[in-house]
């Protein structure tokens, strides 16, 4: 029987196993927490010992650090060569010629329309649009029910939470996090944080 | 004992803007970050006191202008932060450092007679750089900084700023309360284990004290006045001040502290207030840096734009932007416990409210409201 790995921590973790027995009934399932507050060294500690021979895995970790514990686990998992095929629920529409690369998760009932382009790691929610010629880079969490316009182009680890429309061509940069329901009708720069929380974008200047 | 503070002094309008003119105006006040100006043509605005303010870098110079066009009045840089020339967009003048205007088409459209030409320039403020903090003064002639803040204040200010990274995470805060409130709260050590006990107390055992010699000062304070403006200014100084405030629970040990440099090596809380609105914190033993800067916008509303940041970067570490967002958002619980609480103090304000009662450690609150009541009844001036 061919084995998974499920590595992750929370609510993520709980809900990425429960997929994957729908979606791959015929592997055997193992599931890993990490301590997501615990660094480097908590994947490392989460990883020793486990035998990934002829093993695939899959990361289930939501999008906190900006996306970036999710991303630090895969590449860990990466340069152990292990292959992390991406989990596409039942009812998702994937147009033809859309790939769908390594450890990305689309939720049920997602549309990927024609031409559009979905990066690495990517979690798209159940029910969210990403419209033909768009391009969503890796590592990105797209709420359910986020449309994404035509030809709008999001940056890598990039959050766009419920509720949230980017209008046809507009351009979001990356590691952004738009969490406040609405259209997005202007660019965003890279690193602008939209709170519904907050009155005023919460911006990093300079690097 | 009963303060003297009346309520007017938080709500009233008129009362708000003799604030503007008896102490923000003769006073340096801080506008922005040098690491965001670092850069030729690198720019900040900000708006204080309805003065439309732009600190621009010119070859690495910085200069502090009105950001008005004195063409037809348009701001010359319209975001808050960014690299551009100071160039107008409305029909392209520019200026140069000293504010001169270059004027496309001049001859042929404008023709303006010589004298009124000597006249078109920007009005320019006066402009000090401390560390990596920058201050200006609107006052045509402004007091020494020196004078306002004193050499071991600017000294401590300097050291510990210079350590400031230049990669920042900002926002504003838009309260609704007088900036007073501010400064009264972050110099209440005794509210820290009640309004953030859930938060930064968990971090950081505040624990306020009176001090004997703090509230015998302040009594001769309450006897004998402030004799002469010597005198105010010298007292004035003693507001502010900092450094280490208060040791922490346990050693900070985020991963993130490996990939920067922290100012000393010591374990405590730090904390830095400059008189009148300038607040600076680091709640990790010198790891990383929140600045807060009140300002007042109208008697019920002053805006807190809030900066975080950590000490320099020893190289560029990938999750740095994440660091920077998940302090940011830490650092929001303990900014709304204590906007919600001055928000609830400000709406409780009318004319006929009672005035509060401070307690003997509070006694810099109240040798303050001595000074600035002496300040707005003129009995000296800045």
């Amino acid at each position: 029987m061919p084995c998974k790995h499920i590595i992750g921590c929370g609510d993520e973790l709980a809900r990425a196993l429960a997929v994957w027995r729908v979606a791959e009934p015929a592997h055997d399932l193992h599931s890993l927490e990490i301590d997501p507050a615990g660094g480097e060294a908590a994947i490392a500690a989460a990883l020793a010992g486990v035998d990934f021979t002829d093993a695939s895995a899959f990361v289930a970790v939501d999008a906190r650090y900006l996306n970036g514990l999710r991303l630090d686990v895969m590449a860990s998992l990466r340069m152990r060569g292990i292959a992390m095929p991406a989990l596409v629920e039942p009812g998702a529409l994937v147009a033809a010629g859309v790939r769908v690369q390594d450890n990305c998760w689309i939720g049920a009932g997602a549309i990927l329309q024609h031409g559009c382009r979905i990066g690495f790691n990517t979690v798209i929610g159940a029910g969210a649009i990403v419209g033909s010629g768009a391009s969503v880079g890796h590592s990105c969490w797209l709420d359910d029910g986020v449309v994404i316009g035509r030809g709008a182009q999001i940056g890598a680890q990039v959050t766009l939470g419920l509720g949230v429309v980017v209008g046809h061509g507009r351009q979001v940069g990356k590691l952004c996090i738009v969490d406040k329901p609405g259209r997005i009708e202007a660019d965003i720069a890279a690193k602008t944080f939209i709170h519904a929380t907050h009155a005023n974008p919460v911006v990093i200047v300079g690097a | 004992m009963q303060s003297r503070m009346p309520p007017q002094a938080y709500i009233d309008e008129a009362w708000f803007a003799r604030e503007r003119e008896l102490l923000f105006k003769p006073l340096w006040q801080f506008i922005g970050l040098k690491v965001m100006l670092d850069k030729h043509n690198a720019f900040i605005t900000r708006t204080l006191f309805g003065i439309p303010i732009v600190v621009q870098n010119f070859q690495g110079e910085l200069r502090a202008f009105e950001n008005v066009c004195p063409h037809r009045q348009n701001p010359i840089q319209v975001q808050p932060h960014g690299v551009r020339a100071l160039f107008c967009g409305y029909h392209g003048w520019s200026f140069d450092r000293e504010g001169a205007t270059r004027i496309p088409h001049e001859n042929a459209l404008y023709r303006f007679p010589p004298e009124e030409r000597a006249c078109i320039h920007l009005r320019r403020f006066a402009l000090e750089v401390v560390g990596n903090l920058v201050f200006v003064c609107l006052a045509e002639a402004p007091m020494p900084i020196k004078q306002q803040f004193g050499a071991a204040m600017l000294a401590s200010l300097t050291a510990s700023s210079l350590v400031y990274d230049s990669e920042v995470i900002m926002t504003t805060y838009e309260g609704a309360f007088n900036w007073k409130l501010a400064y009264e709260n972050l110099r209440d050590g005794h509210h820290p284990r009640f309004l953030h006990a859930r938060s930064l107390y968990q971090d950081v055992k505040f624990e306020a004290s009176i001090s004997e010699e703090g509230v015998a000062g302040l009594q001769r304070l309450q006897q004998d006045g402030i004799p002469d403006r010597a005198r105010a200014l010298g007292l004035m100084r003693s507001f502010s001040g900092g450094g280490r405030d208060a040791p922490m629970a346990a050693p900070p040990n985020a991963p993130f502290h490996a990939h920067v440099a922290r100012y000393r090596d010591q374990d405590w809380y730090y904390n830095w207030l400059a008189f009148p609105n300038l607040h600076i914190a680091s709640a990790d033993g010198g790891h990383s840096f929140i600045v807060e800067h009140h300002i007042p916008v109208s008697a019920g509303r002053t805006d807190m734009v809030v900066y975080y940041l950590t000490a320099k970067k020893q190289q560029p570490y990938a999750a740095s932007a994440a660091v920077l967002h998940a302090h940011m958002m830490g650092a929001d619980v303990v900014l709304r416990e204590d906007i919600d609480v001055m928000e609830q103090i400000q709406r409780t304000l009318h004319p006929g409210a009672r005035s509060p009662h401070l307690g003997d450690y509070e006694y810099i609150n109240a040798s303050l409201e001595v000074w600035y009541l002496d300040l707005m009844e003129g009995k000296f001036a800045l």
